[in-house]
């Protein structure tokens, strides 16, 4: 049979295909299937291991931070500058509150089931129904916020965490508290511990000090506190437990603690007094001067670099640090919410601006043309390359012409200084003499210098924000420095720099040469107060000769006494040496920045100050005096409040006073009480405190005395002895003075009965009264001492001079 | 009952006989007693927080798998050609089960899905005895196919010219095949059981490939599932592929949960495992960590070489399956382990692809490991019918 062939063939062909199918599924499913799935594992467990590993155990752990104590800052005596203490925050969970809820239900419905009233009482909660409303009505009111907000939060049932108020102080927390407890929602609302900053201070040294963000975990925002947070905040504990899925701690499987550490403290150079006296300056010239920018005062120990105060206007309030307190920035503010032509982005970034306009510290993030105050710096290359000595005389016929510079170069005379010694040329701020004197340094030189007192590098100080250096947007570059530079730059004009760098730079000028590293924080101790780090002064370099600095703070001290340009800043006892600036910000009209620096006492300096105020408003465009009758200069605005910030630092510092003879004339002297004694033994013990007597009526005793005893009174004053006669208690008026110099003054207020004690300005011969102490036409007892003072009463320097 | 002699036996009885095949034995054994080990370590936090003893899983599942143990010897003693009239039973059976558990069956409330029975204590799933049903019906009745005769056609019928193209092209022989395989899953899709249901259409289109049917066919089948599939592609079933693609997009929303959680378990691995029973990811944060997501918990535990170890253990057993098949006596023992086979290693890549997130996300668990003593048990059994299969491999002929 033909079939029977054919069906064994069939057979073959069709267990070959089988066997061919089997091979095929063989290979698929034994080997194939395997491949991506091992490639996989590779991918899961080799390559994303760690990120894998890392999440995992994110969610297996249960992780409670222990939050450690931020360090504080203290000011050099000691005094709480930043502090932080409990505070709370409230933690909403809108989840259990409603457990809390249907759980407050089912006791009502227990308890009406129950047929005994008794019982039924018994069992009826004590509180009332926690609805949502009471709930947010209860905490708004508690807390100060919107009960609609807390109801928006309470909605959202599936949220466990929701919080609504940070910062809570304890007496609110325990409030909070105890409504939580009375209303059966301890498991609900809960009062979670964290901390608060808090500065004793508010605003004192703010820039300096910064704040701390709470929106960004209680991190360092702004000044030392951001610096320094790695230092302040410690190390944060954990303790770290294994949980399962649903949240239950597996104690018995992983435990693992991890101690807080507190944070350090910080123990600061600046002294809250002196920082007081600096900031008490500033805003009084601010006022005073109607200055539109702010300004700053930087006070230094010179020879250590040591800051002792830095005032920074405008400032603001360290515990609201988003609040704009500064009365000019406020005008701004108010101008930025009515302006209707912005869009909420450009007003709410305007409104950014401004705050940061108060949070930063324009003295050491900002630069400025030093003017003037630059030329104490050339005086020190001067000197120190022997290029002019005490004896160089200089002559200034009001302008001098430069060499690749068409137009005359002018000096603040405009008629010219005449012929100068080195001494007279710098307390004449002369330009010209100073441009002959950069000349005789020679480009490369002076540029050696300007490298050499570090205003081409940082000053390293431990503050935020110190502009990189060197940049030669602000600064000429070395090698396309050129004589015209030069020349401009002689009066520093020109180029920028930091106001610590010029601080910096005028501090080696005076402390025998040595360029310091500038420097805030003194030390920082752990908790248990023991030092961690202390800041020794640090040296940067030497730049000129002891001798060289000691000849520079002889003829800067000259600037200060009566006729220099820094004659406001005398103040008697003191030996106080500095230099003025004026400087006008360029391509602008009316902008002008007026600076002093000045030092004290000039042969042994214990602080060195640097005073500037940006833009004092002119009374008109291109007035050169403001409303006020000031002349806008670095000498009559500037040096006259160093001249009320020095004596205050000295007198603080305990630096005694010392008299020269011419001084000791006009100093007061203390009345002695002489009545009972007397007229021989009176007379005498009067005159030995340089006091002058005139004696009322006749007899041997004195029965009373104009002033009285204890009141200081100028040297050489009268002083009326009453021998049996009655003494006058009529009252007298006091006078105008105002505007008087020292003499009609004097004789206004002797005609008058009255006696007169001058401040400011209390020598020279060109001055005249500014205020004085008890007002025009106020009835005062005879002999009662009126204080006057006195400021320079003809305008020298100014705007545009560089003085 | 004494021993029939070997004398006495036939032929065939004789060959029924032979030694079982060892390295397959030795394969199936390790993994059941490594698969009920790492169920124990799996399954122990669940136990406790379930409130039971913590080796109450593992009692259950060593208990089965010494059960089904027993139970694989036994089958392997019995000769597998009598398995081809017992196929039919076994379909049968599988129909009235698969029909009966949607009225009697349980799990629409907790799985939402009415996939299970439960018969004096002992709950199953129809749909594994199905499974085998479906093998064992089509390995026996394909065997025979060359010793069928066509059929007679009336040429007068008005049917003859269709059946005769139906006829030429194969399509008739297929037509009890299709309509087995359409009505079980529909039945499955009723409970519904979307896994359950692509494993037994692999099983009995393993069956049908290897059978030599022709290769158009397989084209035309698959191109039909992949057009039901994009059109299932709709609500539930699109959000799955979605969250396959990016499943950290979803994890928030809690529908990657499961995944993310796999996968974290496995990353968490690294090359060497955190150690035999240290695994962190099973308490509470892996779903199913004794069932479905078992191989997650050896991944972590044992590490990529523990995981590739157990995965080259399945391989070899897959291996040594086809090559039993190869060897089969018959055509009917080569299609059974086929199947038998080729359902195994899909489950093994099904069920790893998924919890690697290699392919979407559904329920298929892994054999010898996951946690459930009726599928352990019926498993082994099918082993059992393998190594019946074995044991009348002919000898090789030796010098």
């Amino acid at each position: 049979m033909k079939s029977n062939k054919k069906r064994q063939q069939d057979r073959t062909a069709a267990n070959l295909r089988i066997l061919k199918r089997t091979l095929f599924l063989m290979a698929v499913c034994g080997v194939v299937f395997f491949i991506p799935l091992v490639w996989r594992l590779y991918q899961l467990q080799i390559v994303q291991h760690k990120e894998l590993e890392e999440k995992a155990i994110d969610q297996q752990t249960w992780d409670k931070e222990v939050v450690a104590n931020r360090g504080s800052i203290y000011d050099a005596n000691g005094n709480t500058l930043a502090m932080s203490a409990e505070a709370y925050y409230i933690q909403l969970s809108p989840h259990e509150i409603e457990q809390r809820q249907e759980e407050y239900r089912e006791k009502v419905e227990k308890a009406n089931a129950e047929s005994d009233p008794e019982k039924r009482e018994e069992l009826m909660p004590d509180y009332d129904e926690p609805t949502n409303e009471s709930i947010a009505q209860n905490l708004a009111s508690i807390l100060g916020l919107d009960a609609e907000d807390i109801l928006k939060r309470l909605a959202k049932t599936n949220s466990w965490s929701e919080v609504i108020k940070t910062q809570v102080e304890s007496d609110e927390a325990d409030l909070v508290r105890e409504y939580a407890k009375n209303n059966g929602l301890s498991a609900g609302i809960y009062v979670m511990p964290s901390s608060k900053r808090y500065y004793p201070y508010s605003s004192l040294a703010s820039q300096i000090i910064g704040w701390v963000n709470y929106n960004d975990g209680n991190r360092g925002a702004y000044g030392l506190e951001a610096m320094y947070d790695d230092v302040l905040s410690g190390q944060t504990g954990r303790i770290v437990t294994a949980k399962d899925g649903t949240g239950k701690q597996l104690l018995y499987r992983y435990e693992d603690y991890e101690d807080a550490v507190d944070g350090m403290d910080l123990h600061l150079t600046l002294d809250a007094t002196i920082q007081y006296y600096c900031e008490r300056v500033l805003s009084e010239g601010i006022e005073k001067f109607e200055v539109q920018e702010g300004g700053f005062v930087i006070a230094m120990n010179p020879k250590t670099g040591a800051i002792l105060g830095w005032a920074n206007s405008p400032s603001y309030d360290l515990n609201e640090p988003r609040t704009i307190s500064d009365p000019a920035l406020s005008e701004k503010l108010t101008e930025v919410q009515n302006d209707t032509t912005l869009t909420d982005e450009e007003r709410s970034q305007a409104v950014a601006d401004l705050l940061y306009q108060q949070w930063s510290n324009k003295a050491l993030n900002e630069t400025y043309e030093p003017g003037s105050t630059f030329k104490s710096v050339v005086l020190a290359a001067a000197l120190e390359e022997g290029l002019v000595n005490e004896n160089s005389t200089f002559t200034c016929t009001g302008s001098v012409m430069v060499d690749g510079y068409s137009s005359p170069i002018h000096c603040s005379k405009r008629t010219g200084h005449g012929t100068q010694t080195l001494a007279q040329a710098v307390a004449n701020s002369c330009n010209p003499a100073f441009i002959a004197i950069g000349q005789k340094l020679g480009t490369q030189t002076f540029y050696d210098y300007l490298e050499d007192f570090g205003f081409l590098s940082q000053t390293g100080i431990d503050l935020q924000g110190e502009p990189s250096a060197p940049n030669y947007n602000i600064m000429w570059p070395r090698d396309s420095f050129t004589t015209v530079d030069l020349a401009v730059a002689s009066f520093g004009q020109r180029f920028e720099v930091t106001p610590l760098q010029l601080i910096t730079a005028a501090s080696a000028v005076i402390n025998g040469g040595h360029l310091m590293q500038p420097y805030v924080v003194d030390s920082v101790t752990d908790a248990d107060g023991n030092v961690v780090q202390h800041t020794e002064p640090t040296e940067v370099r030497q730049v000129v000769s002891e001798k060289t600095s000691e000849r520079c703070r002889t003829i800067l001290e000259q600037v200060v006494i009566p006729p220099g340009t820094g004659k406001q800043a005398y103040v008697a006892g003191y030996r106080i040496g500095g230099k003025t600036g004026s400087s006008e910000v360029k391509n602008e009209d009316d902008h002008t920045i007026v600076s002093f620096l000045g030092f004290a006492p000039a042969n042994d300096p214990q602080v060195v100050v640097l005073i500037a105020y940006d833009s004092p408003k002119p009374a008109s465009p291109g007035a050169l005096y403001t409303s006020g009758g000031y002349y806008i200069s670095g000498g009559n605005m500037a040096a006259l409040q160093a001249g009320e910030l020095l004596p205050d630092i000295l007198d603080y510092l305990g630096v005694a006073k010392q008299y020269t003879d011419e001084e000791k004339a006009t100093m007061d002297m203390t009345v002695p009480n002489v009545v009972g004694m007397t007229l021989a033994d009176a007379t005498a013990k009067i005159q030995a405190n340089g006091l002058e007597v005139r004696t009322v009526g006749e007899g041997d005793t004195v029965t009373d005395q104009t002033p009285i005893g204890g009141v200081a009174i100028p040297g050489g004053s009268e002083v009326i002895l009453y021998l049996g006669a009655e003494k006058p208690t009529d009252k007298v008026t006091v006078p105008n003075v105002s505007g008087m110099n020292r003499e009609q003054a004097q004789t206004a207020l002797e005609n008058a009965g009255l006696y007169l004690k001058s401040t400011g300005l209390t020598v020279g011969s060109d001055v005249k009264a500014e205020s004085q102490s008890i007002a025009e036409g106020t009835e005062v007892e005879r002999g009662t001492v009126v204080e006057v003072h006195f400021i320079q009463s003809t305008a020298s320097g100014g705007a545009g001079s560089g003085l | 009952m004494s021993r029939t002699r070997k004398r006495d036996l036939t032929m065939e009885e004789q060959l029924a006989r032979g030694p079982i095949d060892l390295p397959f034995l030795m394969l199936v054994t390790i993994l059941t007693v490594v698969g009920a080990i790492m169920v124990f370590s799996a399954s122990y936090p669940t136990a406790i927080n379930e409130g039971k003893d913590p080796a109450n899983y593992f009692f259950k599942q060593a208990g089965y798998g010494a059960g089904g143990l027993v139970a694989m010897y036994v089958i392997s003693k019995i000769n597998y050609q009598r398995f081809r009239w017992m196929s039919m039973g076994v379909l049968a059976a599988s129909y009235v089960l698969l029909i009966l558990v949607l009225p009697f069956g349980y799990g629409r409330a907790t799985v939402g899905a009415q996939r299970w029975m439960s018969i004096a204590g002992i709950s199953f799933q129809p749909s594994e005895i199905a499974k085998v049903g479906v093998i064992l019906y089509f390995a026996a009745r394909l065997s025979k196919r060359d010793s069928e005769k066509p059929k007679k056609l009336n040429p007068r019928s008005y049917w003859s010219v269709p059946l005769g193209l139906m006829q030429r092209t194969g399509f008739l022989e297929l037509i009890p095949y299709a309509v087995i395989l359409g009505s079980i899953a529909i039945l499955m899709m009723l409970e519904p059981h979307m896994s359950g249901t692509i494993l037994i259409l692999v099983g009995g289109a393993a069956v049908l490939f290897a059978a030599g049917i022709h290769m158009g066919w397989f084209v035309a089948g698959g191109a039909c599932m992949g057009v039901l599939l994009i059109l299932m592609m709709s609500g539930y079933q699109s959000t799955r592929i979605l969250v396959w693609r990016n499943p950290w997009d979803y994890y928030a929303t809690g529908e990657s949960y499961q995944i993310i959680q796999s996968l974290y378990t496995i990353g968490s691995g690294g090359l060497l495992g955190v150690g035999l029973g240290k695994g962190r990811q099973k308490f509470l944060f892996l779903p199913e960590p004794e069932n479905d997501f078992i191989f997650p918990v050896i991944c972590e535990e044992l590490g990529l070489v523990g995981a590739c170890v157990i995965l080259f253990l399945f391989a070899l057993l897959i291996l040594r399956g086809f090559w039993i098949a190869i060897h089969a006596r018959d055509r009917f023992g080569a299609l059974l382990t086929v199947g038998i086979m080729t359902l195994l290693a899909v489950q093994v890549f099904l069920n790893v692809a998924v919890v690697t997130n290699l392919i979407p996300t559904t329920g298929i668990s892994l054999p010898f490991f996951s946690y459930g003593g009726t599928a352990l048990l019926i498993q082994l059994a099918e082993m059992g019918m393998v190594l019946s299969v074995s044991r009348q491999i002919p000898a090789s002929k030796q010098g």
